[in-house]
């Protein structure tokens, strides 16, 4: 059973505010706990299956200019910057 | 004018001047008007459509049209169409603006499709009845209780309730296939790498595609037509070779082998969903099919697996909505950076919040290796087996959703019930299989869909048969 | 007992495009925020589109540090929350699932001591931050793009150093390095940045981070070494931390321990599908990286008899080299390598010298000819070679303008040596006690001869004349 700080902790990682504790709490231990059934499933031996390309596949190197103007759309921006809180 | 028209018959009408783009727009509208008030299919509606439609009429005129002929298309609202907002059904998304189209819809309006509107999704698309949404849920045509599917329900009623032609959603777990089961109509979650995700806002990068939906199988296969193939913005699309879905789309299925999937036909299953299923399976064994059962036993690991991928690529993927570049209005002066994120996050709905936690959890050091790796291997394993099952037959058979639609506020206080509802679905996303759902049945008012899960790369034949199943029955037109 | 390692980050400044978009691979010359595109500042709905000849290039490195490559490779993802980093998560290398990184297990040789690579790995640059006001703790910070997604190979040692000397000397053979395989250029402000890492007697090891220079690492490694000693020395336990190094105060600060709260979940990166190195592919890379520092200063000695000093710095510049190889032939060599590591040297020592430089191959060529020829002598070539780097002008137009030309034969030396023995007989007369007086002699006659008579033949005559040895 995943403990109470850890999910607090957790969600400050994440940067996730939960205030009320109680329910988001006791639903995301449900599910971790739900999650345990994983351990029955008998698949230490498996080989990841993952996907692959050759390296001919992979993007050219040249430079190509994005012609339209991206950092005016945007939001908080100044000059031509983005403006970000300072850090503490 | 009919609106219940399929996009074949569409392009037919168009192509012998029976109708213009501008009419078939403009009643279109007008049926959105007299409906989404009650249905909310749609977030946002292109109030240039009509414009648009004007010169899609003189290009016709001129034999210059492209192969959608104007026909009107609903795009989920987490898909980048340039110009237009696309909020993800979240307010942490409300006043973005995408500068670009995703290469989905590059490819429809080269073909001169029309864009309506974007429709409404569970938050992120991370749920399956559109309850999610912070902005309100679509509710089911067939009965305005019940519960439209998700994530893609907003699409799922827009084609339903003849408010569009057809629509692309987007399927992680069966968010194309369940709300197309909802609603008794077409969707398909093709190949892993068929239809290219540049310009799908991420939730679940390893396993989710764009999907095709709409009223008719020829109608889906159509889009895919336009929306599919390689794409170099896309590093996981894969060469379709320029396949021709809709050429042969007839050729039935006597002689191919159909498998039942055991795990989702027995347990758990609603009765009437039983009894549809087993409809199909004896439908198709009049067209010529042979039938065997077959067992996958990773299917009972499938959800548990599913969800701590997904949340540990949801977790990752989100992470980029920190509201400074992009978002809603929330002024940053006087914040400290980490405190301006937290509190700026916070306009993430409760689901989308319990995912960002657990996506924070599953991967993080001392646990990764536990459940993240595990869930990997599951994944690995079922592949290896659906791999073997797909050696003995050519396409597997189950209901898209073990239950029939069900009313609002239902599911939703039991994350586990929640989950479980996807059963039969994730398998096809866990492992990159195409799959389909066709409208079967619409019993005591609603719909019910059986699924096909097919070969990878497949999707023709998929189709194929598909188009053979829905020829087998006659459905009611949607009551409203 | 010291111990040191390093993690260096080499930006692949000389590809044409970032890691992951078309964007420019060297940002510098852009106004903020105008090298961006979709991909590189994370917009919803972008995905990465890796870069074929940076894998390429970093293959290269990985070759050229002796390191093991694998036969495929991934990308992972590290998470965490910066206002630099668009995506709040960082592509990098990993190594969990076996070695899936370009390189590891390498090693490389600085004066006869072994240092082992670790790890070599392919990741993207965040971009960059401008503090409105002049420290960190601002209102707000200021964000440019233009370095997002910028390719960085990450070179990680073993802590095999034992002081910062080899540091420095193994830092310098690797800018060497990189810069003669072509893939970075070192002189570019920001292309190389380097961390360290300190432990003493066994004891906890500590990070150096966000070090400016390779010269304040060197500094910062010296300090760091004597604050752990003097801490042990009282009985005191080195605390296991990252430090950064303060210019102004000239010492190491603890950095914010928040960072040590990172957890950054590393998990593989979906929209990038392994990559499978063959070895056909090995084998091209091989044959397209340029030669070895290592083997041009072998073959320069070997095959045209330079000298083992001069092959070293020869080989170990790439402008040297460039210039070399397309100066010579078999009978210049030896004379170019002269000209270049001596005289040049003086002339060429900055990036703003060389830029500036007109001089080229075929005035190295002309001038090693003439001096071999005897139609000038050493001291004028030293005059007309400032002045070819100065004005590009062709070497014959300088010796007509400057008069370098004519060198004396050995008549007209002699005749002059008679005129100065003339004139000094009171420095001719204390040859006999004061044998030095020789140069002063030797000085008046090269004054005499405007440097047009060759230095070791006019001694040559004087003794004769002197009747000395």
């Amino acid at each position: 059973m995943v403990s109470k700080e850890e999910i607090e902790h957790i969600a400050k990682l994440m940067r996730i505010e939960i205030d009320d504790h109680i329910v988001h709490i006791d639903r995301v231990q449900k599910i971790i706990s739900y999650f345990d059934i994983l351990d029955k499933a008998n698949v230490e031996s498996e080989e990841l299956d993952v996907k692959e390309q050759t390296i001919e596949e992979l993007r050219d190197d040249k430079y190509i200019p994005y012609d339209e103007k991206l950092i005016q759309g945007l939001k908080n921006y100044k000059g031509s910057y983005i403006r970000a809180p300072k850090m503490s | 004018m009919n609106l219940r028209i399929s996009a074949l018959k569409y392009v037919e009408e168009i192509k012998n001047g029976n109708i213009t783009t501008e009419e078939f727009i403009s009643k279109t509208i007008e049926r959105i008007q007299k409906v989404d008030s009650k249905l909310h299919a749609y977030l946002s509606l292109n109030d240039k459509a009509i414009e648009q439609a004007r010169v899609v009429d003189k290009k016709i005129k001129s034999k210059d049209g492209g192969a959608c002929m104007g026909m009107p298309i609903s795009i989920k609202d987490n898909i980048c169409v340039k110009g237009t907002k696309t909020t993800c059904a979240s307010k942490m998304l409300e006043n973005f603006v995408s500068p670009y189209d995703a290469t989905v819809v590059s490819r429809l309006k080269e073909q001169d499709a029309i864009i309506v509107g974007k429709t409404n999704l569970d938050e992120f698309a991370m749920g399956f009845t559109t309850e999610f949404s912070a902005f309100g849920p679509s509710k089911n045509p067939w009965n305005t209780e019940y519960v439209p599917g998700g994530s893609s329900g907003g699409s799922a009623v827009a084609v339903s309730a003849l408010e569009c032609i057809a629509s692309l959603g987007s399927d992680t777990g069966g968010s194309v296939r369940n709300p197309a089961s909802f609603c008794s109509i077409v969707g398909l979650k093709p190949t892993y790498g068929l239809i290219s995700r540049y310009g799908l806002i991420s939730y679940s990068n390893s396993i989710e595609q764009i999907g095709p939906m709409a009223r008719t199988v020829e109608d889906v296969a159509f889009m895919l037509n336009i929306i599919a193939g390689i794409d170099s913005h896309d590093n996981t699309t894969v060469d379709n070779q320029k396949q021709d879905y809709l050429k042969e789309i007839d050729a039935g299925v006597n002689g191919k082998k159909i498998g039942i999937i055991k795990e989702m036909t027995q347990e758990g299953v609603d009765k009437q969903v039983s009894s549809a299923t087993n409809k199909a399976i004896s439908n198709f064994e009049k067209l010529g099919a042979s039938i065997e059962e077959i067992s996958l036993d990773m299917v009972k690991y499938s959800v548990a697996a599913y969800y701590t991928i997904t949340a540990t690529e949801a977790g990752s993927n989100l992470a980029r909505y920190d509201n400074l570049r992009y978002g809603y209005d929330f002024d940053l002066e006087g914040y400290e950076f980490n405190s301006y994120i937290s509190k700026a996050r916070r306009n993430f709905g409760p689901e989308v919040t319990r995912r960002m936690i657990l996506g924070g959890f599953v991967p993080s050091a001392g646990h990764a290796g536990r459940y993240f790796l595990k869930a990997m291997k599951v994944k690995s394993k079922l592949t290896s087996e659906i791999n073997e099952a797909l050696k003995k037959v050519d396409m597997l058979l189950s209901p898209t959703v073990p239950v029939l639609p069900f009313k609002f506020g239902e599911k939703i206080d039991d994350p586990i019930a929640l989950f479980l509802v996807d059963i039969n679905t994730v398998t096809a996303n866990l492992t990159g299989k195409p799959a389909i759902s066709v409208p079967f049945e619409i019993s005591n008012g609603l719909p019910i869909g059986i699924q096909l899960l097919g070969k990878p790369l497949h999707d023709k034949q998929l189709l194929q048969a598909a188009y053979a199943l829905q020829n087998t029955v006659k459905l009611p037109e949607v009551p409203i | 007992m010291i111990k040191i390692g390093l993690e260096i980050h080499c930006q692949l400044t000389n590809l044409a495009s970032k890691l992951f978009c078309s964007c420019k691979a060297n940002y510098r010359e852009f106004e903020s925020n105008t090298n961006i595109c979709p991909v590189c500042i994370g917009l919803p709905g972008s995905l990465p589109m890796l870069n074929r000849r940076a894998v390429e290039k970093a293959t290269m490195i990985s070759m050229a540090l002796n390191c093991k490559t694998p036969e495929k490779i991934a990308f992972f993802r590290k998470n965490y929350f910066y206002p630099d980093l668009p995506k709040n998560f960082q592509i990098t290398q990993y190594d969990v699932y076996g070695h899936t990184s370009i390189g590891h297990e390498g090693k490389i040789t600085i004066e006869g001591k072994e240092i082992r690579i670790r790890r070599i790995q392919i990741e993207e640059d965040p971009g960059r931050l401008i503090y409105e006001g002049s420290s960190e703790k601002t209102q707000i910070t200021l964000v440019d793009y233009n370095r997002a997604g910028t390719p960085l190979v990450e070179i990680v040692t073993e802590p095999d150093f034992e002081n910062p000397k080899q540091v420095r000397l193994f830092l310098n053979i690797l800018v060497d390095l990189l810069s003669n395989l072509g893939v970075s250029d070192p002189s570019l402000e920001g292309a190389l940045r380097a961390d360290g890492n300190v432990s003493v007697k066994g004891g906890n090891k500590v990070e150096i981070k966000n070090v400016a220079s390779f010269h304040d690492l060197e500094k910062a490694l010296h300090f760091e070494i004597t604050r752990q000693q003097s801490l042990v020395e009282r009985g005191i336990p080195v605390i296991s931390e990252t430090r950064q190094w303060d210019d102004k105060r000239k010492i190491t600060v603890s950095a914010r321990t928040k960072e040590e709260e990172q957890d950054y979940r590393y998990f593989l990166e979906g929209d990038i599908p392994w990559v499978k190195l063959s070895p056909e592919h090995f084998n091209q890379l091989k044959k397209e990286m340029p030669e070895s520092i290592a083997s041009k200063r072998d073959r320069y000695i070997t095959k045209y008899g330079i000298p083992e000093q001069v092959a070293e710095v020869l080989s170990s510049d790439k402008y040297y080299t460039d210039l070399f190889e397309q100066a010579h032939n078999e009978k210049n060599a030896k004379e170019i390598a002269n000209i270049i590591t001596t005289d040049l040297m003086g002339f060429v020592d900055t990036r703003e010298k060389r830029e500036k430089s007109k001089l080229t191959h075929h005035h190295l060529s002309d001038l090693a000819n003439a001096i071999i020829s005897n139609k000038i002598t050493r001291s004028s070539a030293k005059t007309a070679l400032l002045n070819m780097v100065q004005t590009g002008k062709p070497l014959a137009s300088i010796i007509t303008e400057q008069d370098l030309g004519n060198v004396l034969d050995e008549s007209k030396i002699s005749l002059i040596i008679n005129e100065v023995l003339q004139e000094e007989s009171n420095a001719v007369a204390e040859i006999k006690e004061k044998p030095e007086t020789v140069n002063y002699l030797v000085g008046k006659i090269m004054k005499k001869t405007k440097g047009k008579a060759d230095p070791a033949k006019t001694l040559d005559i004087l003794k004769k004349k002197l009747g000395v040895e």
